[in-house]
């Protein structure tokens, strides 16, 4: 046996064992999602499935506000997602090709923000939406998530490497910025508009603490959020939470394997691998 | 004329001054280049009376209209890039109607603009191609098209064969002066490239350091150069210089001596005398092998171009001297020559660079 074929068996039983640590939750999530109550917590629950039991399913999707909670996260999400794209594109073109005091300090302080953890802002926007009385309304789970530094950075350049002719030649053409952004420099970033797209809308569907502490009302709440009422309903349900877990989880990961390409391609982007 | 007119123009970046006091006028219909070496601000001028940079001072007219702060898409004129700076994601057609659409010109007025434009342009068969699936060539046929749809008083050229290759630029060069003799528009093109600049031109600006050094219809800056520099420019190889010190001066010119030897130039007008420093300069073909007088030169190799041959000398001062030869293949390499050339073609330059006439 070479010894590159020693360094591919190696390297294939790291990436395998890898893969299966991270698996592992998810897999038993599934295992006890579809046991009963009674089995999950008895002695001899292993870690083979033994039985098919779906009512935890049949209970999460008509004993809870599943759908609700499904509705208000893909509203919630969507919205989120567009905001953020058109705000972020504009704000990229101004920072990139437009002319204005303040221009370099205002993009020292978008990438100052991309800095700074999310979470140290929690307790001064909870009192911003608080004194603006959107603590359990929509606009106040939706605008703190608006601001993500990240688009407008990833826009930015994108517009900074443009060749200048192609704006000049909208200039000639008798079209202004407007022109310019939505009708060619739009077209021409599809591909990165799509995979901001993508990070955006799943960051906004997997987040927690902010709904969670902005919202107490259950029909207003976001899956995410809406899996600890489970538990508060039912108690240590644990076959309960599990299956609501998978249901929430179940359009990201649906959406991961339609647009995998894409995804890879957006995580890139937003980290700097790819520009 | 009511063709471009340009008044005193001047250009600066913070202290830097790119264009000084810039006055010219190139009459409807003409086709006017701006040449000169990299830095001499004949982009930065062109693009002045596009309105893509503005002015520190002057008035620029397009049409008789002084134009100076009016916008750019309102000034009558239509631009064609080096870069043809065509829009990626539109086809060919779409590109070319992009401003009548913009201008919301109906459909139907849109798509003939754009078919006439194609015909012209022998671009039919691609108009719903994407730029990507062109060859240079007809992308920047396509970036002309866009500039015909819009049917501006003046089209305004920015260096545009530079992408393209030697024997396509040629090609280009013949369907660009075709183009105008068809349309019949004012164009402005700019160039470094002295051969495309005589070859299209009916008045050429020679820039340097943001002056015109000299304009005038191309011959005529060729036969008859106001200063050293455009003497230089103008021509392909350049004039050959050497500095010598006047000698004699009578009525007709005057004999200059220099390291290798004596030449004589017509000048009829005021003249240095005897002991001022001159610098003559001679074309390559009026250089001929001479029995006696002219300059001693050595052979090095010669440039041979079929019909004709540009053979390199070295003088005895180690200036690099050319000069052309025609039906004669007899090889010189290595030889002593003198070369003279007719007074009347010799010119002759003060040592700041202004011509002797």
């Amino acid at each position: 046996m070479t010894r590159r074929r020693l360094e591919n068996i190696a390297l294939a039983g790291i990436t395998l064992t890898a893969g299966a640590i991270w698996i592992f939750p998810l897999y038993w999530a599934f295992v006890t999602s579809i046991r009963s109550d009674a089995r999950v917590v008895s002695d001899g629950a292993g870690l083979i499935p033994d039985e098919f039991n779906p009512t935890s399913y049949v209970d999460a999707l008509f004993n809870t506000s599943l759908i609700d909670w499904y509705i208000n996260s893909i509203g919630t999400s969507l919205i989120i997602t567009v905001v953020v794209l058109v705000t972020g594109m504009m704000c990229a073109y101004a920072l990139s090709q437009m002319q204005f005091p303040g221009r370099r300090l205002l993009y020292l302080v978008v990438l100052a923000s991309f800095m700074v953890p999310a979470q140290t802002l929690v307790v001064p926007q909870f009192e911003l939406m608080n004194r603006l009385d959107l603590i359990n309304r929509w606009g106040g789970i939706i605008l703190p998530q608006l601001v993500v530094p990240v688009v407008i950075i990833v826009y930015k350049q994108f517009f900074d490497a443009l060749p200048k002719e192609m704006k000049e030649a909208v200039v000639l053409d008798g079209g202004g910025d407007y022109t310019l952004l939505f009708r060619v420099y739009l077209p021409l970033n599809w591909g990165i508009t799509t995979a901001l797209g993508i990070i955006t809308f799943i960051m906004s569907w997997n987040a927690f603490l902010w709904p969670f502490l902005v919202v107490t009302t259950e029909n207003m709440m976001t899956i995410p959020v809406g899996i600890t009422q489970v538990n508060d309903a039912f108690g240590v349900a644990y076959a309960r939470v599990m299956s609501v877990a998978l249901l929430a989880a179940a359009p990201v990961v649906i959406a991961y394997l339609i647009f995998q390409k894409r995804v890879t391609e957006a995580v890139m982007i937003s980290s700097g691998v790819k520009g | 004329m009511d063709g471009v007119k340009l008044t005193n123009i001047r250009k600066a970046f913070g202290p830097f001054e790119v264009i000084r006091d810039v006055s010219l006028e190139i009459p409807k219909g003409d086709f006017g280049v701006f040449v000169g070496p990299s830095g001499c601000g004949k982009s930065t001028l062109l693009r002045m009376i596009a309105g893509l940079e503005n002015t520190s001072g002057g008035r620029i007219e397009i049409g008789g209209r002084d134009v100076t702060h009016v916008e750019p898409a309102k000034r009558g004129v239509a631009m064609v890039f080096q870069s043809y700076a065509l829009y990626p994601h539109l086809s060919v057609a779409e590109n070319m109607g992009f401003s009548l659409r913009l201008a919301r010109a109906p459909r139907h007025e849109r798509e003939a603009k754009v078919r006439e434009a194609a015909r012209i342009l022998q671009l039919t068969d691609h108009l719903d191609k994407k730029p990507s699936a062109l060859s240079g060539g007809q992308r920047q046929r396509v970036a002309i098209g866009r500039a015909i749809v819009r049917e501006p008083e003046v089209f305004l050229f920015d260096e545009p064969l530079s992408n393209l290759d030697a024997e396509l630029r040629v090609q280009m060069r013949l369907e660009l002066t075709r183009l105008h003799r068809q349309i019949g528009a004012t164009m402005i093109y700019v160039t470094h490239d002295q051969v495309e600049a005589m070859t299209l031109a009916d008045d050429i600006f020679v820039l340097k350091g943001g002056h015109v050094m000299q304009s005038g219809h191309p011959l005529h800056l060729y036969d008859d150069p106001d200063n050293r520099f455009v003497a230089g420019f103008i021509g392909s190889p350049s004039m050959n210089f050497v500095s010598g010190v006047v000698t004699r001066a009578d009525d007709t010119g005057l004999v200059a001596r220099t390291e290798e030897g004596e030449l004589r130039a017509r000048v009829l007008g005021p003249k240095p005398g005897p002991g001022a420093e001159v610098v003559l300069g001679i074309r390559p073909e009026h250089l001929a092998p001479v029995e006696a007088g002219g300059l001693p030169v050595r052979v090095e190799v010669a440039e041979e171009l079929g019909g004709q041959s540009f053979v390199h000398a070295r003088s005895a001062s180690g200036s690099d001297i050319v000069f052309e030869r025609r039906e004669n293949r007899a090889r010189l390499d290595g030889q002593a020559l003198r070369l003279g050339a007719a007074a009347e073609k010799v010119f002759a330059f003060t040592p700041e660079g202004g011509r002797l006439r």
